[in-house]
């Protein structure tokens, strides 16, 4: 069953088009949502949330349409997007105490946990911790409580190679758990580890949405490389030429 | 909402919009155009707004399971209480200058403007005047601040300028007076512009609501 589904997403700037996005996400998998700086992750990610209004398209979440179920569908889902850049001079544990309260499924005991894990310190500001904490404040803030569905804008830029380990770990551990989770990033050695499915773009269109195997399969086979980073390369210079 | 009112005070609220409450106090200085006190309410909501973009609080709030509107009707009630509550001070001051302070001689030969229904009634227009032009104003963006203060602010003269002349015309005098038969005139004029304010504020809430709806964050 989709638990995300996006059908011919599109979203005009005067510098860029959005160009009919569409792929969907399975209940239980991770999606590695693939593509340079500047190619319309992000203006995805942000017509899920409703954050811009797409020309065109349609998106549905947990079967729901988001225009009309926003409410319901936010409850269930996470979002992060890098390094946490809201309230930098509140403390953690009062800009949580605000967070907690939205959320019917808050869950203290996650929170307490991902803490730990992260080596988080909630007497803190945002401003007081690195970029990378920043990030791992911000997926804890997502993960506690009970998304069933996590979107992550970028959520590993900033990290060091332990704490990118771990998250994937993490995200391994979630996906057990039945959370799905769309994941964008252009430092795609983090998705070999874990990702099932990837959904690539560039230049605001959408080369391949399929099971991450079934892509380096085929791309292999037609020669644009063995892993991730060569086929990336390869289609981005391709489309230079 | 009350979750979101929460958010407003502890997370979005500067310090100063509750230290400029004090401002309501300027209804007791005398030989001093006291309604610019309503002015320096509204700035220090100002600086609520402007720490709302400085801390990205509206990207924040639009994550939450709310809906648009909400956020926005959380925005105009945080702006109204501190209105009101800086409203109800200087009410009470007028109060006190119109009856105990009555015959205090600083008052009875003040030149300017005097603690009356009708600054209490020019209060609220000047109010109106930050819930339109201001809070309305920033919802067309979420993050430009500049000009809508500088619209607000070029209107809260115009206001205090027209507050502090009407008096001095010919036989308007009783416009000033905090006693006599005028009173009742000036006790409708406040009734009046309350009613302006409610109308005014809930006018702005609806356009800024249908503003920030559009917007793409």
């Amino acid at each position: 069953m989709s638990i995300l589904e996006v059908k011919n997403l599109t979203k005009r700037y005067p510098s860029f088009l959005l160009d009919g996005v569409t792929f969907s996400l399975e209940t239980g998998r991770i999606m590695g949502f693939i593509g340079r700086n500047g190619a319309g992750k992000t203006t995805t990610i942000k017509s899920i949330f409703r954050l811009v209004h797409p020309d065109a398209g349609d998106i549905r979440v947990f079967g729901l349409d988001m225009n009309t179920h926003e409410h319901e569908i936010k409850q269930r889902i996470g979002y992060a997007g890098g390094a946490v850049d809201f309230y930098k001079h509140k403390r953690i544990r009062d800009m949580v105490a605000v967070t907690r309260r939205f959320y019917d499924n808050w869950d203290d005991a996650d929170y307490h946990r991902y803490l730990s894990l992260f080596s988080i310190d909630e007497a803190k500001t945002p401003l007081e911790l690195s970029e990378g904490m920043r990030v791992k404040l911000s997926l804890t803030l997502a993960l506690s409580h009970h998304a069933e569905l996590l979107i992550l804008d970028e959520p590993t830029s900033g990290l060091d190679p332990v704490s990118r380990a771990e998250l994937s770990d993490v995200f391994l551990y979630l996906k057990n758990q039945g959370v799905s989770i769309l994941f964008s990033t252009h430092v795609t050695s983090d998705l070999e580890k874990c990702a099932d499915d990837i959904a690539y773009i560039a230049k605001g269109r959408l080369i391949a949405a399929e099971p991450l195997q079934t892509f380096l399969e085929t791309s292999a086979a037609a020669g644009c490389g063995a892993t991730l980073d060569d086929i990336m390369v390869h289609y981005e210079k391709e489309r230079l030429l | 909402m009350k979750h979101l009112l929460n958010k407003e005070w502890r997370l979005a609220a500067s310090p100063l919009s509750y230290i400029f409450l004090i401002a309501a106090l300027m209804t007791m200085l005398p030989g001093y155009p006291i309604l610019v006190g309503a002015f320096f309410i509204c700035f220090g909501i100002f600086h609520s707004f402007q720490n709302t973009r400085e801390t990205n609080d509206t990207l924040y709030s639009a994550l939450l399971p709310v809906s648009r509107e909400d956020i926005v009707r959380a925005k105009f009630l945080f702006t109204a209480v501190l209105q009101m509550i800086g409203f109800a001070i200087a009410s009470i001051l007028t109060a006190v200058r119109m009856t105990l302070l009555s015959t205090a001689l600083p008052y009875v030969n003040n030149a300017m403007m005097n603690a009356t229904p009708l600054y209490l009634a020019f209060m609220l227009i000047i109010f109106c005047a930050f819930n339109l032009l201001f809070v309305g104003g920033f919802f067309k963006t979420a993050y430009k601040i500049g000009l809508p203060f500088l619209a607000f602010g070029i209107a809260a003269l115009l206001l205090i300028s027209l507050a502090e002349t009407l008096h001095h015309l010919p036989g308007l005098a009783f416009l000033n007076a905090p006693a006599g038969e005028g009173l009742a005139l000036q006790f409708g004029l406040l009734a009046a512009a309350a009613v302006l304010y409610i109308l005014a504020t809930i006018l702005a809430c609806h356009i800024a609501k249908i503003r920030f709806a559009r917007l793409d964050l």
